[in-house]
């Protein structure tokens, strides 16, 4: 059942599995020789599959070869493509690495159609047989990659200009395209006789314009605003003043969820802070927090006005520097009726690195002591 | 296979062969009903130390009610299930009778049959309402003490508070040992560290876990004085087993002479004495990770360990009166000899008090184990310190290393340790 | 599969003649053997199914088997040395993991694959390549849980697996990855079947049969089915959020970050409370058909115990925090989920009652099977009593995590579900394998199991109450309580229990070897029994039924052998067995068309496998199998159910791979 050739070649990628494993096993899994071994027993696989299914090495078939070996070969893109991947291939280690790896992609791809188209033209005289087996052969292959390549494609060049321009121009545009789409379609579909020859030429120009101004797109990169951004980090910087910072305070989320996650509730009420310690009644000017601990307090307001619950958490010297700066930690601007949550780990007791404290910014003299024992 | 109604000999034979079958059936309803009355009678019969049907305090004595009330219900249940049964077994036995009626049931018999385990049950789920909800009251708190647990030690503190007319002024750490005044309703707010364990001391209460970012409530109250074991019940890691606890009930004196005790910082020993030499190595070695409050470096200054630095979870017992406790690592090990183990530990109410606050004295000091703890604590219990493996907790220790001391070092040691009361 | 098939002749316009190919060109032919090997690893056949799922779970049971003993051995001596406490901590959780995932829920395949279709009167299940595919997955899943022994260490959690312990800081190990992938990849099995049966049951009945005439076996399958449907996702989701803690940096359960520990919990026991019933309605089940044939009259009160299981079902999802009453839920949820406890106890009540009701006024025939089955009404009442007794919340704190909660589970797992399958082993060899199970070496069986297990279990009740946690790898003399009835005393019995009960499983194995060498060709209807699957051959053929059966009472078997006499008013035989399964052989049907086998579910099986080894070894790996799987899934979709004719030796060859069916009697 299986030919001798394609016994050889699964012979050796057993061979080479095995000694990926053993030597994974005996050296380090993540080693280079590893690679390499099962990269053999990969293509060696391939090889032998390849092989088998065309009955390649088997002493019968070239005799079958030879006969149907009258008809002259058809036409075919594939010489094409794969030179234009040659050519990808080429351009790509001079600019950029993903040109590269698409200009592999694209030879592999045309190589394979390439062999398979050949193979099956010689597989019997029978030319409809041929073209069957051809496509018996190939649509499962084809059909998932070429639809999940085009729509990967279609993603990528849309969503580079999509960065690359203003929000405003973006919704533009994609109003703009979108509307070509559905234009061209809906006159297809109306002019139902229409040459399939148009409607593929009709796709091919905008296949290349989306792809090209893609390209463009993607070479200046993303927009000025999302640079910025990126490189300042706004988000996650933490303000802890009294008024409203307008990066750390935007969105915040007003409810909390984790009752019975806290040790203790601190309230503004009145302008006067006080605390409430789950499983005690009274409230009270100190909370204990344990050392090491990741604790959750909750800050409810009670008030009109805007506040933030400040934890400060001592000092600590900044290596280089040796200057010494207050770790603070705080909730986002909370308004009124209004729960955050601050989860608070004081790795220190407070008798070596306190006095710990809960303020409000905005209630002057108001504090609550965090005692770490 | 059909049978005749006169027996032939060989089914003669095989009917006294069911006989005995029958007799062998019987014998394992017997089996069956022993191991059920066992599990009663024997139950209540003897002396360990974590039993959970010996209640000390209100708590656990609420629980035991409902004991009483379900478990001899469930037992007459079963017998009388059994017992059916084996009169089934026995007198519907294949006497060689012909087909019996092909009965497919009696819907008055079986819904008579779901309504009865209904209603008893609808009895019983009455009583665990009302249990669950008593259970549950925390607003008589009267003393609060949170719990933390780590891999694989508990760790106690009291906050600032007035107890019985006792005043704490300030926070104290203790660790293994849970001392309460008798009598007091005592709120115990339960954290984790680390993952979860589980609070148990069957005599006073049921479990609670300790879950780390939550705080769980256990309400003990322990009627009289004495000592009550307990043992962490929640599967935390390696050493789950050896995760132990007691809570020690004081009588009010005792209790406020406790409170004193605790409340002062530990004394420097006196000079020239391998008492100093020991405070020396500890300086050296164990100030890393855990605290003596009131000790001073060489140069004056207060000695602050940094446990978060060397231990993931952040913390590592306070030894200040370490020996004001008589059991240590986790309350897995003794600090007593045996024979003055013994001495507290079945004293009569009355004397529990006094035999307690003695403490672990030079000549009742269980030296065997301390010294083996201090040669190599790993060896002694599991614990992940073998700082070849510590990668994937950034290199610190979960529970206590092998230091690597000499004997003399830990002939040191042991004597400064002595003095920690 | 055979990929190009001979095309007929065509009027082409070539200048020759054409010339066709002289053989396929497929890659390989598609497997048809009917022997060997090959005619198991590729088979679509629920009965090759069914024997290798039993296959494999006896062997499991043997290994976790063997994990438990070495447990009872470790705690039989104070300050024991046999096990490590990272090797007892890894004993118990593999012990837990492989009984329940590898041992039960296969078991219980192995009966539903093997049994469902025969007693519905179907010839297969309405997805072979699936069910085949189920079986693999599973295969899968048990390597990969077990190369953890191998690979660094086994995991070390716990079955349960609680969160944080389990996360990368306090288990370090791999172990932990491979117990989630393991359990993942079984669960992506089991969820496979739980569909395929389901459609089996609703679709594919003999005519005639109603699903109130349908086998009590078959409905508890049934309950089973859509538990296992409802409850797998949600492991599945709680799995895949561990992988990802784990492996990729995920956050989900880390409480720095803010989460809550208690989410793991409930996710694993929304799925792990109903997998309890899972594991056990089978058994019931099994237990359901035994008791009215050796009782020699029907079931009692069938439709109660058919609604009682599929209220059992429906209400077990309502429970699952009764596992954890001591974490803090607070009294109302604490109090909801006591008296739901409380509730499912009604229904289990029910079924008990209806069994031994069924024996009352019989003619009970003591054969092993009915010993077990018997021996499972008893043992599982126990294991439900206490079950009752943690109900009550209160009580429960003080029980919960020690010995007296191992001694329920164990009660109602050993007692219950293990009992049940060894009542099925005993009643359904001679179905399955044509000979019958030596009934002598059964009754030792049947004893010393008894024994072993009371005196295994029966004690770990009084080690709980007086306060033995569980988890615990050793204990010790200082703690173990004084007078002779202490921890020691009982831990000591504990593991003796289980060497006897050691015995008493060795004596089935030697049973089935000693059955398999020297067993006399069984009766074609040893049990006078009174369900379909009686009306084939022993073993049945690899068509089941020669005609399909049309179906016109509950236990129509029964109905067709005897009759109510209408004066005396008593059953008389008007046929037996052997010639009602003659009868159908005269009458078969002319075109039976059964799947073929294939290449593709184990092909997947070992995709999904190297998938999961990839989550633990590194990304190509994963890339490997995900292209194996897609591979893979396009052959199973694009193959025909039935192999081309071109697949098959030509019947002339003498080869015996052919599509016509051997010739009749």
């Amino acid at each position: 059942m299986f030919t001798t050739g394609s016994k050889y070649c699964f012979g050796i990628a057993g061979l080479g599995s095995l000694g990926a494993v053993v030597y994974m096993v005996l050296v380090n899994p993540s080693d280079v020789g590893v690679l390499a071994l099962l990269g053999i027993a990969i293509a060696m696989s391939l090889v032998g599959g390849v092989a088998q299914f065309t009955g390649d090495f088997d002493v019968d078939s070239p005799n079958d070869a030879v006969t149907a070996n009258v008809v002259a070969p058809a036409n075919s893109m594939w010489p094409l493509v794969l030179a234009v991947g040659g050519v990808f291939l080429l351009v790509g280690m001079t600019t950029d690495p993903i040109i590269f790896i698409l200009g592999i992609v694209i030879i592999i791809a045309a190589g394979v159609e390439w062999a398979l188209q050949s193979w099956a033209e010689r597989a019997s005289s029978d030319s409809a047989f041929n073209r069957f087996v051809r496509e018996r052969a190939l649509t499962s292959l084809e059909l998932p990659v070429f639809v999940g390549g085009g729509v990967a494609i279609i993603a990528v060049a849309f969503s580079r200009i999509m960065l690359a321009v203003s929000p405003q121009n973006g919704a533009i545009l994609f109003i703009v395209f979108a509307t070509a789409v559905l234009i061209v379609g809906f006159l297809v579909s109306l002019k139902s006789n229409m040459k399939k020859s148009t409607i593929a030429a009709t796709c091919v120009l905008g296949a290349v314009v989306l792809l090209v101004s893609g390209g463009i797109a993607g070479f200046n990169g993303n927009r000025e605003q999302l640079v910025s951004a990126a490189a300042e980090d706004h988000y996650s910087h933490k303000d802890c003043e009294a008024s409203e910072s307008k990066y750390f305070d935007k969105n915040s989320e007003n409810a909390v969820s984790m009752k019975s996650g806290v040790t203790a509730t601190i309230r503004v009420k009145d302008g006067k802070l006080t605390a409430q310690l789950i499983g005690i009644d009274t409230q009270v000017q100190a909370v204990t927090v344990r050392r090491s601990n990741s604790t959750t307090i909750l800050f409810r307001n009670l008030d009109d006005a805007q506040y933030r619950l400040v934890a400060n958490l001592g000092t600590k010297k900044i290596a280089d520097t040796g200057v010494e700066e207050e770790i603070v930690d705080c909730t986002q601007m909370t308004g009124k009726n209004q729960t955050q949550a601050l989860i608070l780990k004081i790795s220190k007791p407070s008798a070596s690195s306190g006095p710990y404290t809960l303020t409000v910014p905005g209630l002057e003299g108001q504090e609550i002591a965090v005692v770490v024992p | 296979m059909s049978h005749d109604s006169t027996l032939t000999d060989s089914q003669q034979n095989l009917s006294t062969f069911k006989k005995v079958k029958q007799v062998m059936r019987l014998r394992r309803f017997g089996l069956g009903l022993a191991a059920s009355s066992a599990m009663f009678l024997v139950g209540c019969a003897r002396n360990a130390p974590q039993d959970t049907w010996q209640p000390k305090g209100d708590n656990a004595q609420k629980i035991n009610k409902l004991d009483w009330m379900v478990f001899p219900l469930a037992g007459i249940v079963g017998v009388l299930v059994f017992g059916l049964i084996a009169y089934i077994l026995f007198r519907f036995r294949d006497k060689g009778q012909a087909l019996p009626t092909q009965s497919h049931g009696n819907p008055a018999v079986e819904i008579a049959l779901t309504i009865v385990p209904a209603l008893i049950l609808s009895v019983v789920g009455v009583f665990t309402f009302k249990g669950i909800f008593e259970l549950a009251q925390t607003n008589d708190t009267q003393m609060v003490i949170n719990v933390t647990g780590q891999q694989w030690w508990w760790e106690y503190d009291y906050p600032a508070q007035v107890v019985n007319g006792v005043e704490i002024t300030q926070p104290i750490i203790t660790s293994g040992q849970l001392v309460i005044p008798t009598g007091t309703n005592v709120l115990l707010r339960e954290t984790s560290r680390d993952v979860i364990h589980s609070y148990w001391i069957p005599a006073l209460n049921g479990k609670k876990d300790a879950v780390p970012g939550r705080i769980n409530l256990l309400r003990i109250q322990a009627d009289k004085p004495g000592i009550f074991a307990g043992q962490c019940t929640e599967f935390c890691g390696l050493s789950h087993a050896n995760m132990r606890m007691e809570a020690v009930a004081l009588g009010p004196e005792d209790f406020a002479a406790w409170i004193a005790n605790q409340q002062r910082n530990a004394e420097a020993p006196a000079q020239a004495t391998l008492a100093q030499e020991g405070e020396a190595v500890f300086l050296n070695q164990c100030i890393r990770c855990h605290q003596v409050n009131g000790l001073k470096k060489a140069d004056g200054t207060a000695a602050i360990a940094a446990p978060d630095e060397n231990v993931y979870s952040g913390a590592a017992p306070n030894l200040t009166h370490l020996m004001s406790r008589n059991t240590f690592a986790g309350a897995t090990f003794d600090l007593l000899t045996s024979s003055c183990r013994k001495n507290v530990w079945t004293a009569s109410p009355e004397e529990f008090g006094s035999a307690y606050l003695k403490g672990v004295t030079t000549d009742c000091l269980n030296q065997t184990d301390l010294r083996r703890w201090l040669r190599n604590a790993p060896e002694m219990k599991p614990m992940y310190a073998d700082p070849i493996k510590l990668a994937r907790s950034d290199g610190k220790y979960r529970g206590m290393p092998n230091l690597g001391l000499s004997e003399s070092d830990i002939d040191k040691l042991v004597a400064y340790l002595s003095t920690l009361k | 599969m055979a990929i190009i098939e001979r095309p007929a002749p065509t009027a082409s316009i070539l200048l020759r003649a054409p010339v066709t190919p002289s053989q396929s060109m497929g890659i390989v032919r598609r497997p048809v053997t009917s022997t060997g090997w090959k005619s198991w690893v590729f088979t679509v056949d629920h009965k090759k199914i069914g024997i290798m799922y039993g296959v494999f779970a006896m062997f499991f049971f043997i290994v976790g088997g063997v994990e438990a003993l070495l447990i009872r051995l470790q705690l039989a001596t104070p300050d024991g040395k046999i096990l490590s406490a990272d090797l007892y901590n890894q004993m118990f959780t593999m012990h837990a993991t492989t009984m329940i995932f590898l041992f039960a829920m296969p078991m219980a395949a192995a009966f539903a694959n093997y049994f469902l279709p025969l007693q519905l009167g179907a010839r297969d299940v309405a997805f072979p390549r699936l069910n085949a595919l189920g079986l693999w997955l599973l295969v899968a899943g048990g390597l990969i849980l077990n190369a953890s022994w191998f690979l660094g260490g086994a995991a070390d959690g716990g079955w349960f697996m609680y969160s944080p312990n389990s996360g990368p800081v306090f288990s370090p190990s791999n172990g932990v990855d491979f117990w989630t992938l393991g359990v993942q990849i079984a669960g992506f099995g089991s969820l496979i079947g739980s569909i395929n049966l389901i459609v089996t049951i609703l679709n594919m009945r003999a005519p005639g049969m109603t699903l109130m005439k349908m086998p009590v076996f078959c409905w508890m399958i049934l309950v089973v089915q859509f538990l296992l449907v409802f409850s797998l996702p949600v492991i599945t989701v709680a799995l895949v959020l561990l992988t990802f803690q784990r492996s990729f940096g995920a956050t989900f359960f880390d409480v720095a970050q803010g989460a809550d520990p208690l989410l793991w919990q409930h996710l694993f026991w929304i799925f792990g409370h109903p997998e309890v019933y899972v594991l056990i309605l089978p058994a019931f089940g099994i237990i359901s058909e035994v008791l009215p044939t050796f009782s020699r009259k029907p079931l009692f009160g069938y439709p109660f115990v058919v609604f009682s299981g599929a209220s059992i079902g429906l209400v077990g999802f309502g429970v699952w925090s009764h596992h954890m009453f001591a974490t803090g839920l607070g009294p109302i949820s604490v109090a909801a989920f006591s008296i739901a406890t409380m509730a499912i106890a009604i229904p289990t009540g029910v079924k008990i009652f209806n069994w031994t009701l069924t024996m009352w006024g019989g003619k009970i025939w003591y054969s092993t099977a009915m010993k077990f089955a018997i021996g499972l009404i008893v043992l599982f009442t126990i294991g439900g009593l206490s079950g009752v007794t943690h109900a009550v919340a209160p009580s429960d704190t003080q029980q919960t995590d020690t010995y007296y909660i191992v001694a329920h589970f164990h009660y109602v797992l050993f007692g219950g579900m293990v009992f049940g399958l060894f009542s099925g082993f005993y009643y359904w060899w001679p179905k399955v394998f044509g000979k019958m199970l030596n009934e002598k070496l059964g009754g030792w069986n049947f004893w010393l199991m008894v024994i072993g297990m009371n005196m295994t279990f029966g004690p770990m009740h009084i080690l709980g109450l007086q306060g033995q946690p569980r988890r615990m790898y050793v204990w010790t003399e200082a703690r173990a309580g004084e007078g002779l009835f202490n921890f020691g005393f009982w831990n000591r019995v504990s593991s003796l229990g289980s060497l006897i009960l050691a015995i008493g499983v060795l004596l089935f194995l030697i049973n089935v070897v000693h059955t398999t060498r020297k067993g006399k060709p069984a009766p074609l209807d040893p049990w006078d029994a009174r369900t379909l699957e009686w009306i084939t051959t022993s073993p049945p053929k690899e068509h089941n039924f020669d005609r399909i059966p049309v179906v016109h009472h509950l236990d129509d078997f029964f109905h067709r052998k005897y009759q109510e006499d209408a004066t005396t008013g008593t059953m008389v035989q008007i046929a037996t067995g052997e010639q009602l399964v003659r009868d159908e052989e005269a009458n078969a049907d002319a075109h039976i068309h059964l799947p073929s086998p294939s290449y593709w579910p184990i092909a997947i099986a070992i995709g999904v496998g190297t998938l999961g080894m990839g989550v633990v070894y590194g990304v190509p790996i994963m890339i490997v199998g995900v292209l194996i799987i897609l591979g893979s899934s396009f052959g199973f979709v694009l193959e025909p159910s039935v192999a081309d004719d071109i697949d098959y030796d030509p019947p002339m060859s003498g080869g015996q791979e052919t599509k016509e069916l051997a010739p009749l009697g």
